[in-house]
C-alpha cells in the first residue's frame, strides 16, 4: 500500500515532524484565540452551513444565476466537465492571446486539474506567485498544506534553493528571502500576458467573485495582465452578496487565526470605462470534475460545503504526524481523505478514507460543520461493497464470531478463562503491529462481581 | 458547440444527482434567513473612530488624524518625508491631487496615466483615498468606480490612504451593504501585505506595500 509506505517515510523524517508539530500547533492556538473574540461562533457556523446546504440543494439554479450576472457584467463563463476539459479551455485562451508567461495566484482547483503541466505542454510557462507555492514550484515539489504550501521546508533549504535558482547570496534572514522573491516575481508580473487565480466565493446575485489572500500576489495577478482567468469548482457559489459576511467571519479565523486576511478582492465583470484600471477580459471557468456526483446523497453532498480553510488538517492527529505528501493527493488531511476518493474515484485514493482514527477532531473545528467521520465511514462502506476490502472473508468470519460470543455470556466467560489460562490471544497482527494489546485482567469484572463486588456499597453514597 | 454541451451536461448531472437523494438532511440547520451568526459584532458600541484607530494599530497599519486639508497636506508631506519617499504617485481623486500639490517641494510627483509598468514599480509611494473604513477590523475599502487606486494601493512599498471620519462603518456587514455596485473591483485592505510562508515567520511587504498609512481627515 503506497499510503502506508509514504506515511512510514514521513514518520521517520524528524525535521518534517518538527515543522509539522510547530505549524499545526501554532495554527490551532491562533484559531482558538480568534474564536474567543467572537460572541456567537456556533451561530455563525450554523448559518454558514445553512447557506451552503441551501445553495447545494438548488445548485443548478444558482450556477445559472451566477453565470447570467457575471456575463452581464462583462465576464465570459466557461463550463468544464472534467480536468482535461478545463485544461483545454484555459490552454486555448492562453494560446489565443499569444501568452508565453502566465502568473498564477494560489488555486487548489488548478492543482487538482494539474494545470501547470498542461500549460507547459503547450509551451506556456506558468509562474506561481504565492511565496509558498513559488518555493514549492522552484523546488519541483507539490504543496503539503492547503494554507501554507511549503510548510515542509526549512529556512536553510529555502535559502539554498534561492541561491541556486535566483542567484542570490545565502541568507538565513526570512525578510531577505521574501524580498528576493518579491524582486524576481515583479519581473514575471510585468511580462505576464495572463493571470490565473482561484475563487473563494462566487455570488449568484451579483456575478461577483471574491478572492482572499495576505500577500498581494492575487491582487497583482488579477489587475496587471490584460486577461484574468478565474478557475472555480461549481460548489463555490453562494446566493447573496450579504452572505459574504458570515463566510468572511469564518474563513480567515479558521485558516490562519486572523480576523480578516490582508486583502479581499471583490471582482464583478470587467472594467466599465476604458480609463478604468484592470484587465480587459475576465474568463471564469466552472469546474465539475466529479462534484455533481457528490450531490446524490446528503452524506457525500456535505463535502461540497468545504471552504478550504485547512483547520481540519491542523487538528488531525494523523496529518499532524505525517504531513500532506503522504496522502499522495492534492487535497491532504481529513478533507482530502473524503474529497480525493470522490473526485478521482478509484486507485490509490481509495486507501485514504482509512487514514483516520475517526476521532472527530476535524468535525469539531470545521467552520461549516462537515461531519467528516460520517463521510469517511460512508466511503469505507462503499469500498467494502465494491469488494475492495482485502481480507473480506476473514473479517466477516471474525465479526460473525464476535457477535456469536458476545451474545452468549457463558461462552464469553469460558473463552476468557481459557485464553487467560492458556495465554493465547486471537491473531490480530494488523492491529497489534502498531498498537499494544492490553493483557487480560487477572480477574474479570464478572468474577469480581460474583465474589462480592455486588454487595459493596458505594463509600460516597 | 462543445462548451454549450458541457454546460447542459453539468446542469443535467446536478439535477439528476439531486433528484436521487431522498434522505432527510443529516444536520438540522436554521434557515439562512435565521438570526444565527449575527452576533459576531463587538457587543458594546463604542466611538467608531476610536475603535477604527485601535484596530488599525492592531493590524500593523499607521494612522495620523488631521482636521481639514491644510493640515492634511502638511501631515502627508511629513509622512512621506519620514518614510524616505521621493517619487510619489497620486490617484486621479481631486482631494488627493489638491493635497499633493499643496505639499511643497521635495517630491517628484508622477502621474499614473503617464507611467510605464516599470516606472510604476520604481515609485516609492502611492496616495489614494479610501471610500470606507471598517471599525470592527481596521479595514480600508477601495472602490474602482471612484478613482484609480487599484495599483497605487498595491505596487509601491508605501500606501497612504486618505479617509474621511464620516465614512467609517461599524462592521464588515455594514461595509458590504454600502459598497457601490458600480465598481467592478472592490478591494478590502487590512494592514500591510504579509506572509508567513517561510517557517511561519511573519514578513510584511512581500508583494504589496510594507507600510499602510491612513490619513484620517475630519472636515474643518
Amino acid at each position: 500500500m503506497t499510503f502506508e509506505r509514504d506515511a512510514r517515510t514521513a514518520l521517520a523524517d524528524g525535521q518534517l515532524r518538527g515543522a509539522l508539530r510547530h505549524a499545526t500547533t501554532l495554527f490551532g492556538e491562533r484559531r482558538r484565540a480568534a474564536l474567543a473574540t467572537v460572541p456567537d461562533w456556533e451561530g455563525a457556523r450554523d448559518r454558514a452551513r445553512a447557506i451552503k446546504d441551501e445553495t447545494l440543494a438548488h445548485l443548478d439554479r444558482y450556477l445559472e444565476e451566477f453565470t447570467a450576472n457575471a456575463e452581464r457584467a462583462g465576464a465570459q463563463v466557461h463550463w468544464a466537465r472534467d480536468a482535461a476539459e478545463a485544461c483545454d479551455i484555459i490552454g486555448r485562451i492562453a494560446q489565443q492571446r499569444g501568452a508565453r508567461t502566465v502568473v498564477k495566484s494560489k488555486s487548489m482547483a488548478s492543482e487538482e486539474i494539474h494545470l501547470n503541466a498542461a500549460l507547459a505542454r503547450r509551451g506556456i510557462e506558468p509562474v506561481e506567485t504565492d511565496l509558498g507555492e513559488y518555493i514549492v514550484q522552484l523546488a519541483g515539489e507539490t504543496p503539503s498544506h492547503i494554507v501554507v504550501p511549503a510548510i515542509h521546508k526549512t529556512k536553510a533549504q529555502i535559502a539554498a534553493l534561492f541561491a541556486d535558482k535566483l542567484g542570490i547570496a545565502l541568507s538565513d534572514d526570512v525578510a531577505t528571502l521574501a524580498a528576493a522573491a518579491r524582486q524576481a516575481l515583479r519581473r514575471r508580473f510585468a511580462e505576464a500576458d495572463l493571470g490565473i487565480s482561484g475563487v473563494n466565493f462566487a455570488v449568484a446575485e451579483t456575478g461577483t467573485i471574491l478572492i482572499l489572500e495576505n500577500e498581494g500576489n492575487a491582487r497583482l495577478t488579477t489587475s496587471l495582465p490584460r486577461t484574468h482567468l478565474a478557475l472555480m469548482g461549481i460548489e463555490k457559489v453562494i446566493p447573496r452578496f450579504a452572505d459574504l459576511e458570515v463566510f468572511l467571519q469564518l474563513l480567515p479565523r479558521s485558516g490562519t487565526g486572523q480576523a480578516l486576511t490582508a486583502y479581499q478582492s471583490l471582482l464583478t465583470g470587467t472594467k466599465r470605462r476604458p480609463e478604468d484600471e484592470g484587465p480587459d477580459e475576465l474568463h471564469i471557468v466552472l469546474l465539475d470534475n466529479g462534484r455533481s456526483q457528490m450531490l446524490a446523497s446528503a452524506v457525500t453532498r456535505q463535502t461540497l460545503a468545504c471552504i478550504r480553510c485547512g483547520a481540519c488538517l491542523n487538528a488531525c492527529p494523523v496529518y499532524r504526524q505525517i504531513g500532506g505528501h503522504a496522502y499522495g493527493s492534492v487535497y491532504p488531511g481529513p478533507i482530502g481523505a473524503v474529497l480525493t476518493p470522490q473526485l478521482l474515484g478509484t486507485g490509490r485514493s481509495s486507501e485514504l478514507p482509512y487514514a483516520s482514527s475517526l476521532c472527530g477532531a476535524c468535525r469539531d473545528v470545521c467552520p461549516v460543520k462537515i461531519d467528516i467521520p460520517a463521510v469517511l465511514l460512508h466511503l469505507r462502506a462503499q469500498a467494502v461493497d465494491r469488494g475492495a476490502g482485502k481480507r473480506r472473508v476473514l473479517e466477516r468470519l471474525a465479526f460473525w464470531a464476535y457477535a456469536t460470543v458476545m451474545a452468549r455470556p457463558r461462552l464469553l466467560e469460558w473463552l476468557v478463562r481459557a485464553a487467560r489460562t492458556l495465554r493465547i490471544l486471537p491473531p490480530l497482527a494488523a492491529w497489534t503491529k502498531w498498537r499494544d494489546l492490553r493483557p487480560l485482567a487477572p480477574r474479570s469484572f464478572r468474577e469480581q462481581w460474583r465474589a462480592g463486588l455486588r454487595d459493596q456499597r458505594d463509600p460516597n453514597a | 458547440m462543445r462548451s454549450g454541451d458541457a454546460r447542459h451536461e453539468i446542469l443535467y448531472a446536478i439535477r439528476t444527482n439531486l433528484a436521487q437523494d431522498t434522505s432527510p438532511p443529516i444536520l438540522s440547520s436554521p434557515s439562512p434567513e435565521g438570526t444565527g451568526g449575527q452576533g459576531v459584532r463587538t457587543p458594546i458600541p463604542r466611538d467608531l473612530v476610536a475603535r477604527f484607530r485601535e484596530q488599525l494599530v492592531a493590524v500593523g497599519a499607521l494612522c495620523t488624524a488631521v482636521r481639514g486639508e491644510t493640515e492634511a497636506a502638511a501631515a502627508l508631506a511629513r509622512i512621506l518625508t519620514d518614510a524616505g519617499a521621493r517619487r510619489v504617485v497620486g490617484s486621479d481623486s481631486a482631494v488627493v491631487q489638491r493635497l499633493l500639490h499643496a505639499m511643497g517641494d521635495g517630491f517628484e510627483l508622477e502621474r499614473l496615466d503617464r507611467l510605464s509598468r516599470d516606472e510604476l514599480f520604481s515609485c516609492d509611494a502611492g496616495v489614494t483615498t479610501a471610500q470606507w473604513g471598517i471599525a470592527e477590523t481596521g479595514t480600508l475599502v477601495l472602490e474602482s468606480a471612484r478613482e484609480q487606486s487599484r495599483l497605487l494601493s498595491l505596487v509601491p512599498p508605501i500606501h497612504v490612504a486618505v479617509l474621511s471620519t464620516r465614512c467609517i462603518c461599524d462592521s464588515l456587514g455594514d461595509a458590504l451593504a454600502r459598497v457601490s455596485p458600480a465598481s467592478h473591483a472592490v478591494t478590502f485592505i487590512t494592514g500591510p501585505s504579509r506572509t508567513s510562508d517561510i517557517e511561519l515567520t511573519l514578513v510584511v511587504g512581500v508583494h504589496g506595500p510594507q507600510t499602510v498609512h491612513v490619513l484620517l481627515m475630519e472636515e474643518a
